[in-house]
């Protein structure tokens, strides 16, 4: 309660400061950013009381501050914090690629895939199904001539099944989860963003085939999306190599390195036209399993370490970016979408795991971990906007508002299963016997 | 590839080769790291190679911004008073003499040498002046801190020297803070434009009303990492509102870093946090000083900063001796005890850079940017080595007993 009073007597002063100023060298983004995150960290509090992740409190301060209700963010301080926001989500994917490791990817591989590819599908074909079932009121689809709307239905479907490695790495980072249900689910999240680059691919070049785009954006060959990915792997792969010489060899200043291999592995992946995060990760991983264990565990630890105030900035600045009134304009068509997406992924991640032979645990709560959206969803969306103009407006706002909530509802959703796991240290473990019983006995 | 890219890249092999270099050369030859990002950032810019331009550093500039509110907080750490107490009232006597005896010197010398070389009226001057004056009384405590850790013994000298840069940092800011509030623009969007005194009061409010809620937001707090946050989150907002208010950050973070220190149970939590990335921001700040740096129009801007590296090292050990002198300390810490503040380090490029970048409106903002470019380039690398010269000399002084019937007042209670 403190904390608030004091917030709101930092909002009041800066609403005080601001007529007295003059806007020019980004002072004005600095203060509103400085004043972000103190709102972002003191919700992030108050959310935990409530049994929510912090992530959660981060998000919602953006909303509350950001420009679409209180504005003591400007728009356009949001606009020139966008580096910042972008140099969060590669750190976000370098640490995600630190925390796999081969020998349980290499346990665990088939499993995953399973799992993975039938959750996919059904949540494909949930949303789409839904998507043809609600033509009638969904903007855009109830005037688009068929081939049009086929095409709409199978890239928003396409984007909408993607999760959110940040979200997921997060929320293990903040509980310090570490289990079954824990590794499954990064493993799966991680191993989706390559998959929903390759099905968005594919999406797009049948969407092309169905309808022809209006624009003139030329369409991306197999050869590119090769690129885009065994590109990323191959970059990311030297890019780790590079760290691994490092702290082999050097082995000091870890934190500033670290922010430093994530900068340039964010830049090197957009000379190089491969796949962001997925450079990252590859980078991280590569680093996390090439080099000797003290050394790489000295590596995780830094990034641990400067991963928390990442967070606050990385979501307090995503909860800015989220249009409200646009949000709760076309809520009764992204809630039920939301909800079938959901089931979606329930009914994959179940069906998957009994197939893979998974553990009761990950197979009741897994799916719980997949709700989540962000980064990649929001990257696909521009994609579309470029190829589809006439139909760009009203798919970003659906999709942008369905990452919104899927935002907000997956790491809460993600957070209770981790507990029903008993797998965040020191919390109370209400499954306990479930968590732990061996598969053969259940 | 982009120009941010290309600056990240080579300010990230430059510190990281710099620091290996120094971490092991600085040891064993008393060398200070820090001119030689100062050095890399003017051949990365536009004077030199041209590598980075001035849109690439006004993109930047939110961060230089957080730089100096960092560098400000920093520096306010340093004054627990707890511990201030502690050392003798007349270090801080000989150490304020000398730094108010150095501005004010400074100001008149500089005043009437910028005149007589611009052909300008002497009020005109005054505002560089002070500004360069500001800059002549901050001393690198880079020097005695590198000395302190592994070759020499603490003692009466060494706590001088440590006090007096504190001192120096304290005055400096003060002196150049409201250096700015006098000379302020009247903002064009206020109903009334604020009188200096006001924007004076402002400023110093930003910095106790922002310490005193930071206080209360921080709490027990004691994770090293939460902390970083809130402290983070204070910086960054008191710096973006003195900033956007055209007020010096470096005062109002001042006053929070001491504030912090001061009112909390976790002051070693918070000075740790500070510290975590002070050295990257300063490296950082150095390597854009050096790129930002443009020696203006006229093609003798050396002899500017060749007078004012006179004055300042004139008026220093002058000021110097004569507050120890004034004090009674001239036996105990020498005549010459002012050449371990020649040194000169981040502050004032912080300070030349906040007059240079924000306040284009002010006069000779090249000049002064010149002038502190110069200043450290020439003192910095042997800070360490001054302090020494000094140290060395005047070490046996220290640990000598005095004669039990009449112990100097200046001694601890302890050594007397």
């Amino acid at each position: 309660m403190r904390r608030v009073i004091i917030l709101a007597l930092l909002y009041v002063g800066v609403q005080l400061i601001l007529p007295l100023g003059e806007v020019g060298r980004g002072s004005e983004a600095l203060l509103s950013f400085g004043f972000l995150i103190l709102a972002a960290y003191t919700v992030g509090e108050l959310t935990t009381v409530l049994g929510l992740p912090k992530i959660v409190g981060y998000l919602f301060a953006g909303m509350l501050f950001g420009p679409s209700a209180l504005a003591a963010v400007s728009a356009s301080a949001v606009g020139r914090l966008t580096p910042v926001s972008d140099l969060a989500i590669a750190l976000i994917a370098f640490l995600a690629g630190v925390e796999l490791r081969w020998s349980d990817l290499r346990a665990s591989g088939a499993k995953l895939l399973k799992m993975l590819s039938l959750e996919m599908l059904f949540a494909t074909i949930a949303v789409a199904a839904l998507l043809v079932a609600l033509r009638d009121r969904v903007p855009y689809l109830a005037n688009a001539a068929p081939n049009n709307a086929i095409a709409f239905v199978i890239l928003f479907t396409a984007i909408a099944v993607a999760h959110s490695p940040s979200v997921t790495v997060a929320l293990l980072s903040e509980t310090g989860a570490r289990g079954v249900v824990a590794k499954t689910t990064l493993g799966i999240v991680l191993l989706s963003d390559v998959a929903v680059v390759l099905l968005f691919t594919v999406a797009q070049a049948v969407a092309r085939a169905i309808a022809p785009p209006s624009a003139t954006m030329s369409a991306a060959s197999p050869l590119l999306v090769a690129w885009e990915i065994g590109g990323a792997l191959f970059v990311g792969g030297a890019l780790g190599g590079c760290v691994a010489l490092y702290l082999r060899f050097v082995h000091r200043e870890l934190m500033l390195f670290t922010m430093l291999v994530t900068f340039f592995g964010a830049a090197l992946a957009r000379v190089a036209h491969v796949e962001t995060l997925l450079t990252l990760m590859t980078a991280g991983f590569v680093a996390e399993n090439v080099s000797h264990t003290e050394r790489s565990d000295a590596m995780r630890h830094a990034l641990e370490r400067s991963a928390a105030p990442v967070f606050v900035v990385f979501f307090a600045l995503a909860g800015a970016q989220i249009a409200i009134r646009e949000v709760i304009a076309v809520l009764p068509i992204v809630v039920p979408i939301a909800i079938a997406r959901t089931v979606g992924v329930w009914a994959g991640c179940h069906v998957g795991a009994r197939w893979a032979r998974a553990e009761l645990v990950e197979r009741r709560q897994a799916w719980m971990g997949l709700v989540s959206q962000a980064g990649v969803a929001i990257g696909l969306v521009s994609l579309v906007s470029g190829l589809y103009p006439e139909a760009a407006a009203p798919m970003r706002t659906l999709l942008l508002s369905l990452i919104a909530i899927n935002q907000i509802v997956g790491p809460i959703l993600f957070r209770r299963a981790l507990s029903a796991a008993g797998e965040i240290p020191g919390a109370p473990r209400p499954n306990a016997a479930l968590a732990t019983a061996p598969r053969a006995s259940r | 590839m982009s120009a941010p890219f290309l600056l990240v890249l080579i300010v990230a092999g430059a510190y990281l080769a710099a620091h290996w270099a120094f971490e092991r050369l600085g040891d064993r030859f008393l060398l200070v790291s820090g001119a030689e990002y100062l050095l890399l950032g003017i051949l990365l810019g536009p004077q030199v190679s041209g590598l980075l331009h001035a849109s690439v550093l006004d993109g930047f500039a939110p961060f230089m911004t957080l730089a100096l509110g960092w560098i400000g907080a920093v520096v306010g750490s340093h004054f627990y008073v707890p511990l201030l107490v502690r050392t003798r009232t007349v270090l801080y006597t000989v150490a304020f003499t000398q730094a108010a005896l150095t501005l004010v010197v400074c100001s008149g010398l500089l005043i009437g040498a910028l005149a007589w070389l611009y052909e300008l009226p002497l009020p005109d001057t005054v505002a560089p002046a002070v500004a360069l004056a500001a800059i002549a009384v901050a001393s690198s405590p880079a020097g005695v801190a590198l000395l302190t850790r592994h070759r020499v013994r603490r003692g009466l000298v060494v706590r001088q020297i440590e006090v007096a840069t504190d001192i120096d940092a304290f005055t400096a800011i003060i002196a150049f803070s409201l250096l700015l509030c006098v000379a302020h623009e009247a903002p064009q969007s206020a109903v009334r434009a604020p009188t200096p005194t006001e924007w004076a009061v402002i400023s110093v409010a930003i910095g106790f009303v922002g310490g005193a809620l930071f206080h209360l937001f921080v709490g027990s707090e004691r994770n090293v990492d939460r902390l970083f946050v809130s402290i983070a989150g204070a910086v960054i907002l008191a710096s973006g509102a003195a900033a956007y208010l055209k007020l010096s950050p470096l005062l109002p973070a001042m006053l929070i870093g001491a504030l912090l220190v001061n009112t909390t149970r976790n002051r070693d939590e918070i000075r740790e946090a500070l510290m975590r990335v002070e050295r990257p921001f300063y490296f950082v700040l150095l390597i854009f000083a050096g790129a930002a740096w443009d020696p203006g129009t006229t093609a003798w801007w050396i002899i500017p900063a060749l007078v004012f590296l006179v004055t300042r090292t004139f008026t220093k050990l002058v000021s110097a001796r004569l507050a120890a002198r004034l004090n009674g300390m001239i036996p105990l810490l020498g005549p010459h005890w002012g050449r371990a503040l020649l040194g000169q380090g981040g502050l004032a490029i912080a300070i030349a850079l906040n007059y240079h970048l924000f306040h284009g409106s002010l006069l000779f903002p090249d000049v002064v940017f010149t002038a502190a470019i110069v200043s450290v380039m020439a003192t910095e690398l042997s800070s360490a080595r001054l302090v020494h010269s000094v140290v060395r000399r005047y070490t046996r002084r220290i640990f000598e007993t005095p004669t039990p019937a009449e112990p100097h007042p200046a001694l601890p209670p302890d050594q007397r």
